[in-house]
């Protein structure tokens, strides 16, 4: 890959920057989901119960824990890859 | 493969940009999917405690690799197709040489 110059770094870093606010900004909306979907299902009350509560907590606590894992395994998995692909091009 | 060309490609700065956002984006995006894929399949809907227990934790980390190996099969038969057809028309185009 060509080398970017400064301003192009500072270029890409904003750009990119932006694309991980809008990431997180996604990923939050779908744990809320996902929790929400998994743990509140009774609607006889008009504010979470501490069982549902108590479910969101866990889901939340799972559901990083989780990605983070994904994550460093994704990465190990990615630099084999791409080590295992550099002599063939 | 500037080599073949000769010089260097002369890219722009704004066509340099787009060309290592989209290598981060194809890259977050494979990631996204497979988040989407491990996390659905791995952990069960009942969250009876906070942390990863042992068989979520390993579930994830074969999900993983089976995502990879997936992503590396898929593209490998897809190239043996395109070869494929790209074969066959050559040999076509070797008969009408005749």
């Amino acid at each position: 890959m060509d080398s970017l110059n400064p301003a192009e770094q500072r270029e890409l870093s904003s750009r990119m920057e932006k694309k991980q606010m809008k990431e997180f900004m996604t990923m939050y909306s779908k744990l809320v989901q996902r929790c929400f979907d998994d743990c509140v299902n009774d609607f006889t009350t008009k504010s979470l119960i501490s069982r549902e509560e108590g479910c969101v907590m866990r889901c939340v606590d799972k559901y990083l824990k989780g990605s983070e894992r994904l994550g460093s395994r994704f990465q190990e998995q990615n630099a084999a890859m791409q080590a295992g692909q550099l002599p063939g091009r | 493969m500037s080599f073949l060309f000769g010089g260097k490609p002369q890219l722009s700065s704004a066509e340099k940009i787009d060309a290592a956002l989209t290598e981060v984006e194809m890259v977050s995006d494979m990631f996204n999917r497979l988040s989407q894929s491990c996390l659905k399949k791995c952990i069960p809907a009942d969250y009876r405690e906070g942390d990863l227990n042992k068989g979520e934790s390993v579930c994830l980390d074969r999900c993983v690799a089976k995502f990879f190996e997936v992503n590396v099969k898929v593209s490998e038969k897809m190239q043996g197709e395109a070869a494929m057809r790209q074969g066959g028309a050559a040999g076509a185009g070797g008969m009408f040489g005749m």
